[in-house]
């Protein structure tokens, strides 16, 4: 079923790159002289960024003329002595924190990654709890093996645990 | 949507029958049960909404400010009382480069009689994109589109893609895909041409 | 005039398959004999009746009927037939068609082998399966009509998309359906259980057996369209996390965490009500994954046509979301719990902490697809949430699940009591030390060492539990190790299919860390007679070959792999196609050579002056076959697991049952 994701893409008005090399060489503006970037290091750039124009295909992979330009470009910025990080950045600038491919962790995208984790808290302390709970006070024994893990979790209790911890109780 | 799930793996609450009374904590369990999905649904439902009705045709065109590629800044608001249309484009696209010649062309044709052309350069790099214009002799304003914010809030489906928009700010006509012909351009010209 | 009469058979088949929703609500609610029948026999119909439009449309496809506009958007004269007869789920109106049947075929399935057994539960059962049934003959019927013809008769057809001119792709969805389709037989039997309060144990063995034929389809499904990206994609890798793929993973993971939380619910009467969210879960997870894959909301940027079937898919998703809710409400006072989970070193403890891993995976994955549908609703910004958000959410998510995987079967049911503990651990535990020890001073990088460190463990778990039981065997029965092992697998499979099932898990989560760490790559332009090295071969270019097939040209470089050594391995021929409908639209196929330890794989890139150079990209992948390994003995084990076993189980299980019964 990947394919129709692909497929999208294809049928746009955006044209694929063909199988020959497209002599992209313009001569109005000057630019630096890329001739010693090897693809592999342009690739090694480019593995860290997602085309914009795709989803979810990575710069390398991407045999987008625009993406092929994307490369272009790299190939030049290495050559003027950008560092990876910079290009990224570079790049974030021109089109925005999709090229990333992970949301930025800043503003209101800090919450794709701090929800997963409050699901994962929050589910270890329920189950951890409800556990608690239904063993019999005559059986307590020591929280080995598979609720180390558990354990652990709610020693890094949180409003957000707390307030569960609350709930929790008044269900009983 | 976790935590929604997750309640389930603890105990329930002994209920005796069906019409026994429901404790606080069950009822805001129920509660969390029914709202989250239904807040995603609601999402999806926008989502399906703004989908369709992206493309703004016949409304009030959205705000559109950029900066051409000579670092001239150019704001839609200054343009009132002419006709505008706004073109996007990128080095990378072939059909693009089918309606380049005639866009030039008929630029030079109606310069002074107050339409405007203004080409806004979609996820492009500007090596390539000068290349482009000088390829094709451009001189109308053209500059990149940073971030996509323009092309976002035009909701465009690809390119090229050219709005037509009346002297009083009003999108008149939306084309997606090149432009095939001088006649069927001057049909769109006519429409946004001042009185 | 033909195809006007197949749109009259879907027409039929949804009146039929609404009626027969009736026929099994009020049969099973009034207990009226002559309903029930009924509600079978729609059933049967309207089986019948989608089997004869599938065939209707097959033999449009097949004969070439471009008047009809799917056939003319999907297939052409010198497309294969063998293409033209997998056109039929390679567009929106007749994949939903495809479903629909599968839909179809599995009710009589369910409604054949299970009609004197629940003769309680059928009824609703047939009622939830024809109601499935009727959404997607309602979208059949007014939003995406596979019989819809032009008024005049085109020469040729458009062809079918290059992409899906692969033989993975022909397979591959067809598995998928089968897993995502036949999800919605445990949703049936669940419902039937609410709805007729009948939710003792009778009902979840069915279940369970009904839920591991479809989770085996969809398994085998994902790794098939894995397979397929990694032959035509050509970056190396096999899954990216796109919307479209998690969209088949979360019904999978939600599944898989069903299949063991149903085993606490057998033996300890526990968890009832989760168990019904899951199955819940998985059903909806279902028709959102289509709804995401055919609604363009996920992309919309790239959608050009937004079918009409978006509406009809939210309508349907409230409808399943709601309905189960109010019924869920309604019955939970039936679904106690019958005993206590009594320590934390139970097998039930660690049932708990694989569901909370998977709910917790699941949510993750759920979030991060979703999220950019969030963020550009909410803050108008688009980002992308891709490879790089779910390896760093989900692995360590996986690193957890595999090492609780190595535990599970250590521990007995209610409580494991030291001795026991440390004769269990023993052997497992060295045996990841040793591996990740060694894994050290392979990369200084602790991810993959701790990966495979784990694998190790989990491993040297399965091992010895059938070690103890062979032994066991053999003390008792004086059985020779091979019938030992038969017997085991035969008496015991659901545990010991387990056990296989995990082994190829362990076998998958091995190829991933081989990939994902310790993949190498270059891109190089070769001229003939030129050579590169990479990871201990080297690659000689020889020439660019000609290939005419019926529809499209393939053209190939010819390379010669050399080992080390200077000993020819092999040659391959990495190709492009190219189609005569769409000469924009290059397909690739990698040349591969594929071996236990690593793969050399290679991807056409493009060339100049008819081969004078060529451009490609080289990557060593080190252990990948072992992901199609995996694939295979999971399947294998997961048809141990459900083959009828005669042994019959208790719900009551003493202390450390499970540790007494490996014989130790």
């Amino acid at each position: 079923m990947k394919i129709r994701s692909i497929s999208f893409i294809r049928i746009l008005v955006f044209s694929l790159i063909l199988l020959s090399f497209t002599s992209a060489t313009y001569a109005q503006t000057p630019t630096p002289d890329t001739s010693a970037i090897t693809a592999d290091q342009v690739n090694e750039v480019a593995r860290g960024l997602w085309c914009p124009l795709c989803s979810g295909v990575r710069l390398d992979a991407c045999e987008l003329k625009a993406c092929e330009q994307m490369k272009d470009m790299i190939a030049i910025k290495l050559a003027e002595g950008a560092s990876e990080v910079e290009i990224r950045e570079y790049f974030a600038e021109q089109y925005g924190p999709q090229v990333y491919g992970q949301p930025p962790t800043e503003g209101f995208n800090w919450l794709a990654w701090i929800l997963p984790v409050l699901g994962l808290v929050g589910g270890g302390l329920f189950v951890w709890y409800g556990i608690r709970r239904m063993i019999r006070p005559q059986s307590a024994s020591d929280p080995s093996g598979a609720e180390t893990t558990g354990a652990q979790t709610a020693a890094q209790a949180d409003d957000y645990s707390q307030k569960l911890e609350q709930e929790l109780s008044r269900y009983d | 949507m976790t935590e929604m799930t997750e309640t389930q793996t603890g105990p329930l609450p002994d209920l005796p029958s069906e019409t026994a009374p429901v404790s606080k904590a069950v009822v805001i369990w129920r509660a969390i049960f029914v709202l989250v999905p239904l807040i995603f649904v609601i999402f999806l439902a926008m989502r399906l909404g703004t989908a369709k009705t992206e493309h703004r045709a016949e409304g009030l065109a959205p705000p559109l400010e950029f900066t051409t590629f000579e670092g001239e800044t150019i704001n839609l608001d200054d343009l009132r009382g002419q006709g505008v249309m706004v073109n996007f484009w990128a080095s990378w696209c072939d059909p693009c480069r089918e309606e380049a010649a005639m866009l030039e062309s008929t630029w030079r044709r109606e310069q002074g009689n107050g339409i405007i052309f203004l080409g806004l350069d979609y996820l492009d790099q500007e090596p390539a994109a000068k290349a482009y214009l000088a390829e094709y002799d451009i001189t109308y304003p053209n500059g990149p589109d940073l971030r996509s914010q323009v092309a976002r809030r035009y909701g465009i489906q690809g390119v090229p893609e050219t709005f037509f928009i009346d002297p009083e700010g009003k999108i008149v006509d939306v084309i997606v895909g090149p432009i095939t012909s001088q006649a069927q351009m001057d049909g769109f010209l006519a429409k946004i041409r001042p009185k | 005039m033909l195809f006007n009469i197949g749109y009259l058979i879907l027409v039929t088949a949804l009146v039929l398959s609404g009626a027969g929703v009736v026929f099994g609500f009020a049969g099973g609610q009034l207990r009226n004999q002559r309903l029930v029948e009924s509600s079978f026999h729609a059933v049967y119909a309207v089986a019948g009746l989608v089997g004869i439009a599938a065939i209707m449309l097959w033999y449009g496809l097949l004969s070439d009927q471009f008047q009809l506009t799917y056939v003319w958007n999907h297939s052409e004269r010198a497309l294969p037939n063998f293409y033209k007869f997998s056109a039929l789920w390679g567009g929106q109106a007749g994949s939903l068609l495809f479903w629909s049947l599968l839909l179809s075929l599995y009710s009589v399935a369910v409604a054949v082998f299970n009609r004197r057994r629940h003769q309680v539960l059928m009824p609703y059962v047939n009622a939830v399966m024809l109601g499935t049934s009727l959404f997607f003959l309602i979208l059949l019927v007014f939003a995406a009509n596979p019989f819809k013809q032009s008024t005049f008769i085109p020469a040729d057809g458009q062809g079918l998309n290059p992409l899906l001119q692969n033989y993975w792709m022909v397979i591959h969805p067809v598995m998928l359906y089968l897993g995502y389709v036949g999800l919605a037989v445990p949703f049936a039997f669940a419902v039937g259980a609410l709805i007729s309060k009948r939710v003792g144990n009778e009902w979840v063995r069915t279940v369970r057996r009904w839920t591991l034929i479809p989770w085996m389809f969809l398994s085998a499904g994902i790794l098939m369209g894995s397979q397929w990206a990694y032959m035509e994609l050509g970056w190396g890798g096999y899954w990216a996390w796109d919307p479209v793929e998690n969209a088949s993973f979360l019904p999978w993971l939600t599944g898989t965490a069903f299949l063991h939380s149903i085993i606490i619910q057998e033996q300890r009467g526990v968890m009832k009500v989760w168990n019904v969210v899951l199955i819940w879960l998985t059903y909806f997870l279902v028709i959102l994954g289509t709804f995401t894959t055919r609604s363009g909301v996920l992309e919309s940027v790239h959608s050009f046509a937004l079918s009409d079937v978006g509406p009809l898919f939210l309508g349907f998703m409230i409808l399943i979301v709601f309905g189960f809710l109010w019924l869920l409400f309604k019955r939970l006072y039936l679904l106690k719990d019958e005993q206590s989970i009594d320590s934390y070193s139970s097998r039930e403890a660690a049932f708990l902490g694989n569901n909370w891993l998977f709910a917790s995976i699941t949510f993750a994955t759920l979030w991060g697809t979703f999220f950019p549908m969030f963020s550009e609703i909410l803050t108008g910004e688009r980002i992308s949430v891709a490879a790089p958000f779910f390896n760093k959410v989900n692995g360590p998510l996986f690193l957890l699940l595999f090492l609780l995987m190595g535990i599970g079967p250590l521990l007995g049911w209610r409580r494991t009591g030291m001795k026991a503990l440390r004769q269990q651990f023993t052997w497992p535990l060295i045996a990841g030390v040793v591996m990740g020890v060694l894994a050290i001073f392979l990369t200084p990088n602790p991810w993959p060492s701790v990966g495979l460190a784990i694998c190790a463990f989990a491993t040297a778990t399965i091992v010895q539990e059938f070690v103890r039981g062979v032994i066991a065997r053999r003390m008792t029965n004086n059985e020779n190790v091979f019938v030992a092992m038969g017997s085991l697998m035969r008496r015991n499979g659901r545990r010991y299919g387990g056990y296989i099932v995990h082994l190829g898990m362990v076998m998958i989560a091995v190829a991933i860390i081989g990939n994902e760490f310790f993949q190498q790559t270059t891109n190089v332009t070769l001229a003939p007679g030129a050579k590169v090295e990479l990871g201990g071969y080297e690659l000689t270019y020889v020439g660019l070959e000609n290939n005419r097939a019926s529809n499209r040209t393939e053209i190939g470089a010819r390379m010669i792999v050399h080992d080390s050594n200077g000993k020819m391995v092999g040659s391959l021929l990495p190709l492009r196609n190219l189609y005569d409908k769409t000469p924009d639209m290059p397909t690739s196929e990698v040349g591969l050579r594929m071996t236990l330890t690593e793969d050399v794989y290679v991807l056409l890139n493009g060339w100049e002056n008819g081969g004078s150079t060529v451009t490609l990209t080289i990557f060593i992948n080190p252990l990948t076959a072992w992901m199609w390994i995996g694939g295979l003995v999971l399947i294998l084990g997961t048809l141990i697991a459900s083959w009828p076993h005669p042994v019959k189980r208790t719900t009551n299980i003493p202390v450390g049952a499970a540790v007494a019964a490996a014989g130790d």
